[in-house]
């Protein structure tokens, strides 16, 4: 089959998916192109779900989801997205005696990847991409939990995947992983669609050129970090004291008080916002707290 | 299958096949198959047509690690939380399913390697007959079949537990001869509980009935494997493709259940029970000196191992035995066993019974001047054939000295009790002087009641303190009805003679050898002329004078008066 990269990449239709009597996803659209989305919400706010359902292993009750053209409720063209995907699942446990490049190995096998040399070269770029070439050999089981989760995201990389789903993968590396882990991500040739959820507001903020606020199953914003950090234009401040009326205030390294809501603070001064201020806001206005 | 489908399969198996070599659990099994066929074969002289089969039990060791070590890693990606994961590539739980089924050939050579090198060690030492190919490659197509059922299990049930139950109800499943019709004992994935095939004289046509076992293993296989895919597959035309295939293999083993249940062919039982009845028609008879060695066709090896003991008992007596003794095989063959005669018209199978009955290894006397030994009995090396030596040692000596394997007064065939009588004494010495056992060994058959105390027999209103000599009771030597019951005081003198110079003893033989075989010449005699004291036991159970013997629960058992 063809790709059909004409449309947007991806496309999802009045998504929804429900778990018993709680409602996951409410009739979610969206429309990814190529480059980086960030999705942010709280927990239990339907992440993933959604990234489940993109990376085609779970199935929504209703709607359309439609990924390069391929619709995944056929099987051969869910066939067709999984040789295009990779994922990464929020909680991925591991064969724990297998080695790192076994492990690797085995994955690329499943992704069709059947050639040996051109699996070796693969396995040894995405060790090389995460830095792990030095624990080919180690056994999965002596890593740390750093190193697990960067084999989290080699696995992923494998076969240089056009749609790349990351259920929070930065969760658990350190500041310099994390850097480096947006290194990765922004270097990616091909520029594949790349689907991550991160409950780091910086990280989207940093890599993404478009970010996706989903709350009780439902978007609430759509657009660029700035586009969201400018929602809270006007409703954040700095002062001396705290004002009780702000939806959310702490003290900054400082000694100064940021305030996010609707009141100006007595004596305080407007600040630019961030990301992470639009996203709370944004939560507020939901009424998650 | 598409080509890359194909590809992705024969990968996955490849690297399935390399965890099953390396799996510890499989080395386990080969380990204890191995060890299980070495101590079978480690007891008598293997014949290839018992030996063959019990390879194969060593293979349902080896399969039942096979199924636990592929249930485990057709279960991997769900203990070890992988199964999103795993859903997201391309490759579907079918493809995997049948990567596992692939690397099932990683077991093969392990299968092989036990089967070969069990072989080997077999041939090496002296095994009689010759390998059955086909029985060797049911054994590997049980371990293939063990591990294909452990995909299937794995594919649907992932907890470790579900692995070990299944891999011990394979295990339980060879022993299942108390919950089936004997005749059907050959379905069950290996039958080792059951048969005769240790005692018979050359191997039987269609027992055990290998090819179409071998046909059932191979459809077990196939179906396990169908039933591996039937539970990951998607889609409807996959799906009934699975299913004629499972159905074409259920027909394969019904139709080898079918072959199975099979009455042997009937000119088959016959020959071997005419061989059995009637050992002398077909058997081999060698003369080396007063002795006639008759041996089955094949068991000719054993004649050099048989000769020793025998030459080295007659080489010390004073004067020549006058009758020619005769050393024969027998076959100890039970014509109860449904696994021989299920399906034969009973008027053959009472035939047969009555037959079987009269054969020598069944007859309630033994003829003076032949000593039977079972088939499939005679050790191969070690201590068991130290033992057996010492065994036909002494029931050669006995037979030189006179004395009987049984009483024939009344009550008749009773295993006789040579109380008192120099020529146990000296039947005991030519066999402790034939094979030389240890001083410790010969001293422990005083030892064997209960918490290691003194045996006894009843004879008249005494009870005689008995002696068990090495070997005694393990049927290296058949003597129908038991054969006499040594005594500890005809041990004690014995031992008491192998102090003194052989040549010394010679000579007072040799001057009175006549007497000396005298049932009436007592011990303190023979200890007498040899200038020793006789020597004194423990004192044991003796009866009130003119009462009943002071234990009653000893067994009465006669003199030997011949």
């Amino acid at each position: 089959m063809t790709l059909d990269v004409s449309t947007a990449a991806v496309r999802v239709d009045g998504l929804s998916r429900r778990y018993g009597a709680t409602r996951a996803l409410d009739g979610v659209d969206l429309a990814l192109e190529r480059g980086i989305t960030g999705l942010l919400g709280p927990n239990g706010a339907g992440k993933t779900t959604l990234l489940s359902i993109l990376a085609t292993v779970g199935e929504p009750d209703s709607g359309r989801v439609s990924v390069f053209g391929f619709d995944p409720r056929q099987a051969v063209q869910r066939v067709e997205i999984r040789r295009r995907l990779g994922y990464l699942p929020q909680e991925l446990g591991y064969h724990r005696h297998f080695t790192v490049a076994a492990f690797l190995d085995y994955v690329a096998i499943l992704k069709e990847i059947t050639g040996r040399r051109r699996r070796a070269e693969e396995v040894a770029r995405v060790l090389a991409a995460v830095g792990l070439e030095t624990r080919a050999r180690t056994r999965i089981r002596a890593l740390s939990g750093g190193m697990r989760q960067r084999l989290g995201i080699a696995q992923a990389l494998l076969g240089k995947p056009d749609l790349l789903v990351l259920d929070e993968p930065t969760a658990g590396l350190d500041p310099e992983q994390r850097l480096r882990f947006r290194e990765l991500l922004s270097s990616l040739p091909g520029d594949p669609v790349i689907v991550l959820s991160t409950h780091q507001a910086d990280d989207i903020a940093a890599i993404c050129p478009h970010v996706v606020v989903l709350l009780q199953g439902q978007v609430q914003f759509t657009g660029t970090p700035a586009e969201l950090a400018a929602t809270a234009a006007g409703r954040v401040w700095a002062a001396g004291e705290r004002d009780e009326r702000a939806h959310l205030a702490w003290r900054g390294g400082d000694n100064r008080w940021r305030h996010v809501g609707d009141n100006a603070p007595a004596g305080a001064e407007l600040v630019a916002p961030t990301v992470e201020d639009g996203y709370l806001l944004l939560s507020h206005a939901a009424g998650w707290r | 299958m598409t080509t890359l489908r194909f590809r992705t399969v024969l990968g996955l198996g490849w690297v399935e096949a390399s965890l099953l070599i390396r799996n510890l659990l499989v080395l386990a099994g080969l380990l204890g198959g191995g060890g299980l066929v070495w101590l079978i074969i480690d007891q008598t002289v293997p014949l290839w047509w018992n030996v063959s089969w019990w390879i194969g039990a060593g293979q349902l060791i080896l399969g039942m690690a096979v199924l636990i070590a592929a249930q485990l890693a057709a279960g991997r990606p769900q203990r070890a939380g992988l199964a999103d994961l795993y859903a997201s590539f391309p490759a579907s739980a079918a493809t995997r399913t049948a990567g596992h089924v692939a690397g099932l050939t990683g077991v093969v050579p392990a299968s092989l390697l036990l089967a070969g090198a069990a072989s080997a060690v077999v041939q090496a030492r002296g095994a009689i007959g010759a390998p059955d190919a086909v029985v060797l490659a049911g054994g590997v197509l049980l371990v293939i079949a063990a591990g294909a059922a452990g995909v299937a299990i794995g594919a649907r049930l992932s907890h470790p537990l579900a692995g070990v139950l299944f891999a011990l109800a394979l295990f339980l499943s060879s022993g299942a001869y108390q919950v089936l019709s004997r005749a059907a004992i050959w379905l069950v994935p290996w039958n080792i509980m059951v048969n005769q095939l240790d005692v018979l004289p050359g191997p039987l046509a269609g027992y055990p009935p290998a090819g179409a076992h071998a046909l059932e293993l191979a459809g077990f296989a196939v179906l396990a494997a169908i039933v591996a895919l039937a539970v990951t597959v998607r889609g409807a035309r996959a799906r009934a493709g699975l299913a004629a295939a499972g159905i074409a293999a259920v027909a394969v083993i019904c139709f080898a259940g079918a072959l199975q249940l099979r009455p042997i062919p009937t000119a088959g039982v016959n020959r071997l029970v005419s061989e059995v009845a009637d050992p002398a028609s077909v058997q081999r008879c060698t003369a080396a000196g007063q002795v006639r060695y008759c041996l089955y066709p094949g068991f000719g090896s054993e004649l050099a191992s048989l000769r020793a003991p025998v030459r080295d008992v007659l080489a010390r007596l004073p004067a020549p035995p006058g009758p020619v003794l005769t050393i024969r095989q027998v076959v100890p063959l039970s014509m109860s066993d449904w696994t021989l005669t299920h399906g034969q018209p009973s008027s053959d199978v009472s035939r047969w019974g009555t037959q079987v009955e009269n054969a020598p290894a069944n007859a309630a006397a033994a003829p003076k001047a032949t000593i039977y030994l079972p088939v499939g009995s005679w050790p191969a090396a070690g201590g068991q054939l130290a033992d057996a030596n010492f065994d036909l040692a002494l029931a050669t000596a006995e037979w030189a000295v006179g004395i009987p394997p049984q009483n024939s007064g009344s009550p008749a065939f009773q295993p006789c009790v040579p109380v008192g009588q120099a020529r146990e004494a000296i039947a005991i010495w030519l066999a402790i002087l034939a094979t030389r056992p240890s001083a410790d060994k010969l001293h422990d058959g005083l030892n064997t009641g209960m918490g290691g105390g003194s045996t006894g027999a009843g004879v008249g209103n005494t009870i005689v303190q008995t002696w068990s000599y090495p070997g005694m009771g393990r049927d290296y030597v058949m003597a129908p009805g038991g054969g006499p019951q040594t005594t500890a005081a005809g041990y004690a003198l014995a031992s008491a003679m192998t102090s003194l110079p052989q040549h010394q003893i010679s000579r007072v033989l040799t001057a009175a050898w006549g007497k000396w075989l005298n049932w009436h010449t007592p011990d303190t005699l023979l200890a007498r002329a040899l200038g020793i004291p006789t020597p004194r036991l423990r004192p044991f159970l003796s009866a009130p004078s003119g009462g009943a013997p002071a234990a009653s629960s000893a067994a009465q058992s006669p003199l030997c008066t011949s």
